[in-house]
């Protein structure tokens, strides 16, 4: 075999010290110095990383080493010696890739699927003390994400209210008994929170038109405290959002991604909750001997036309499509009855003036917000 | 690097020049490889994607003619992570629940997990630094880190409670001391370096950033405080109720008060300062560098740094005109699809190919300014510090010995990778 000859340095890797030493490469690496004698097998050289001309070889078995820059001794080499560039335990791209793909996907279909199933089951084991606890917490947060809006307690509508909340409990097995607070605000929304809180945001009584409509908003709050699901949210919120980040957690811009996904997927969920509350809502409404189609009218009313038209986003949306509710609330409500409804006309009168207006006008609030858009995860339950 | 310094003349030379190659050929492929395996791989390969671009910057380095080596392997790095992770998951549980079930717990929780954090997290920074060292490898000898991960962590909780205490006037002494405990630590094989760092050294750059970037803010501040009794009205700012919610002015109920002077002191203080003071961190940070190096020594050899505060700037002012040009590029991609939606906004293909587009677009300005910000700032701020420094008295060096010492585990830098701490790549030392 031809054999070829460069400089180089040796090291004894016992010492940094350079020692000049002659290569010659034919079928086995001859070094050659003032005190080195080494005779290597081509099968046992290793080369560091290292930029061109330089190159690095260390020997396989010991510390030694040899340094050299000369492209063509470098060629020859690389074409005589096979294992030149083996790393110890393979590095293996393809694999690494295939597992850290079905690792991050089993990671996924558990936040989509594995989370709220979990959720369901958890939440009915959460301590009562616990999620009263928790909804006392929640409570504050929305009253502060509203501006503070001012209590409503006018005896005589206070007073139907909590009958009204009576009638339509009575035959539901709720957890616990439903905490109805109504609170002045300009957005006709409610909300069920942790520990059977339901807010009533007042706006909601200006916009019904009879006992039997809001009787329907506050069935289907309660629907959502019998089934848990302001419970099953915050599980679900924190799990998700938790597993999100630990897959997508450092990837750049991925803070836009964990929430997007979030939404998505408790949107998902919430939008089955929402439709499973309405058919609660209608047989409460019903067994009060009210009008469970009022529910529909009342949605149809408070619902912004521009919300309603499907687009890029709508997978995002928490309830489902207004008229999709209000189609199916009908067909599950079926014949009105012939009554005069749940509350009477006097009734309604006094649970109407609940929230008086003020005596002088409040200063000018932003309009249009709209709290808690899905944006932040305060578990809640709207409308 | 040229030819005739790759391999030392058999003459012992008393000085080592040390090389990189600024051109670094074969470094996009690694980057881009890098981003786009993390993006599919859920990012777990990013430990790879590090290892990789350590061992390109070690293995061109090339001091006294003979490169360095760099022995991650990805496969160390991840396990580390993993490990960090199953201690970290439950304390941040325990965090969130303690947020959700109560209120005045979780306006504590804040400060304390922050300071945890801030203490682990220096502690993970050190445990890296030991975790890079007993990786990388000269001429067959071993680097090394001893001292104590918590001790550090201590020292580094202290100096700073020092700084904060003593309005920023502490920090080129905390610089040093922290510096001076990594150095100290830090062995080359069975030798241990040394760094004489003080604080004095590099007190006159870090006034002058003070001076013109820090006091004028405090200053201000502190004389609104002065001027309110220390109880700074928490109504100063409201939400302007004239416009959208999130815009603050200032409360018209206090403008006849001199509060309204001081306030607006404050704001004209940080108008000027806090883009003076962005201006200034390269030229603290290079100062600092160079008096650091200079000060680090293993036994008789000694390190000779000259580097210019120029050569910290150019770096940033190259990439800024980079990324300007990327934007303008990206911009006019975006110009041509923006009829395309306004056009057609129906047609379901059109809908679908705008949206992936928008995503491949997201995804290529991502990939180009990681591409630019390697490929720019980190490769010339390792030339610039590299190529400026020598070794004195090269024998010294050349004489130390390899250590028996096992190499640190893996599961050294887990942590600070969990904890976002420390980057791929630290210039200097």
């Amino acid at each position: 075999m031809e054999a070829i000859t460069t400089t180089g340095t040796f090291f004894d890797g016992i010492s940094a010290r350079p020692r000049s030493v002659t290569l010659r490469l034919t079928f086995r690496l001859d070094i050659v110095g003032e005190d080195v004698a080494r005779d290597w097998s081509l099968l046992d050289l290793r080369a560091a990383d290292a930029a061109a001309p330089l190159m690095r070889v260390n020997h396989a078995q010991g510390p030694e080493s040899v340094e050299f820059a000369d492209e063509a001794f470098a060629q020859a080499l690389m074409a005589r010696c096979p294992d030149l560039n083996r790393t110890e335990g393979g590095s293996g791209v393809t694999r690494l890739v295939l597992w850290s793909i079905a690792a991050g996907l089993s990671v996924l279909l558990t936040a989509i699927y594995g989370v709220p199933a979990a959720s369901g089951l958890l939440a009915p084991l959460v301590p009562q003390a616990i999620e009263a606890q928790l909804g006392r917490s929640v409570d504050g947060q929305i009253v502060t994400l509203l501006d503070d809006p001012p209590l409503c307690n006018e005896a005589a509508g206070r007073a139907v209210l909590d009958r009204l909340t009576a009638r339509l409990s009575e035959g539901m097995a709720l957890p616990v008994a439903p905490q109805v607070s109504v609170r002045r605000h300009k957005i006709a929304n409610a909300l069920a929170l942790p520990g059977g809180r339901v807010i009533l945001l007042s706006d909601i009584i200006a916009k019904a038109r009879n006992g039997d409509e809001l009787a329907g908003i506050l069935a289907h709050e309660f629907g959502h405290v019998a089934a848990r699901d302001p419970m099953r949210s915050v599980i679900t919120a924190g799990g998700t959002s938790f597993l999100l980040s630990l897959v997508l957690g450092d990837l750049t811009g991925s803070t836009v991604l964990v929430t997007v996904g979030q939404a998505a997927i408790s949107a998902g969920y919430s939008r089955d909750a929402e439709r499973a509350a309405d058919a609660y809502a209608v047989a409460a409404v019903k067994r009060a001997g009210g009008d469970g189609a009022a529910l529909a009218a009342i949605l149809e009313r408070i619902t912004d036309a521009d919300d309603e038209k499907p687009d890029g986003i709508s997978f995002l949306r928490s309830h489902p499509f207004t008229a999709e509710r209000a189609a199916r609330i009908r067909s599950l409500a079926g014949e009105k009855p012939t009554g005069s409804g749940i509350l009477s006309e006097a009734e309604w009168k006094s649970l109407q003036g609940l929230c008086p207006e003020p005596a002088k006008p409040e200063k000018a609030k932003p309009e249009k917000t709209r709290p808690n858009d899905g944006k932040s995860p305060t578990p809640t339950e709207k409308l | 690097m040229n030819q005739a310094e790759g391999v030392p003349s058999p003459a012992p030379a008393r000085t080592g020049e040390i090389a990189f190659d600024r051109r670094a050929p074969g470094l996009v492929g690694i980057v881009v490889k890098g981003f786009l395996l993390s993006l599919i791989t859920f990012s777990i390969y990013r430990f790879w994607y590090i290892t990789n671009l350590r061992r390109f910057f070690w293995s061109r380095t090339v001091v006294a003619g003979s490169p360095a080596e760099y022995l991650g392997t990805g496969k160390e790095l991840f396990l580390g992570f993993l490990v960090a992770l199953a201690i970290l998951v439950p304390i941040y549980i325990l965090l969130f629940v303690i947020g959700l079930l109560s209120p005045i717990l979780a306006t504590l929780a804040a400060p304390i997990s922050f300071i945890g954090l801030f203490v682990l997290g220096q502690y993970a920074l050190f445990r890296g630094r030991r975790y890079r060292a007993s990786r990388t490898r000269w001429r067959g000898i071993r680097l090394g880190q001893d001292g104590s991960g918590f001790a550090y962590a201590g020292l580094a909780s202290l100096w700073w409670l020092g700084t904060i205490v003593s309005l920023g006037l502490a920090f080129p002494f905390m610089r040093a001391a922290l510096e001076r405990y990594r150095i100290d630590h830090t062995l080359v094989g069975q030798s241990r370096m040394r760094s004489t760092a003080t604080g004095r050294s590099i007190l006159m750059p870090w006034m002058m950033f003070y001076i013109v970037a820090l006091l004028p803010i405090l200053a201000s501040v502190l004389a609104l405080l002065a001027a309110s009794g220390f109880d700074v009205p928490t109504d100063l700012l409201i939400q302007d109720p004239a416009s959208e919610k999130s815009k603050l002015i200032f409360n018209p109920d206090y403008a006849d008060t001199p509060l309204v002077y001081y306030a607006g002191a404050v704001g004209i203080a940080a108008s000027v300062s806090i883009p003076l003071a962005l201006l200034l961190i390269p030229y603290y940070r290079a100062r600092e560098t160079r008096t650091f190096l200079n000060a680090a020594h293993l036994g008789a050899a000694r390190l000779n740094s000259s580097l210019k505060a120029r050569q910290f700037y150019f770096p940033y002012l190259v990439y800024m005109l980079a990324l300007i040009g990327f934007i303008l590029v990206l911009g006019i991609i975006l110009a041509l699809l923006v009829p395309l939606i306004a056009t057609n906004g129906e047609n379901a293909g059109i809908h679908a190919f705008v949206i992936v587009s928008t995503v491949l677009l997201y995804l290529g300005a991502i990939l180009g300014t990681n591409v630019l910000y390697v490929r720019i700032v980190s490769v010339r701020l390792w030339h610039a510090v590299a190529t400026t420094m020598q070794i004195e008295n090269l024998p010294a060096l050349e004489a130390v010995l390899a250590s028996t010492r096992a190499p640190a585990s893996g599961l050294n830098e887990g942590l600070a990778d969990a904890l976002d701490v420390g980057g791929a790549l630290e210039i200097g030392f």
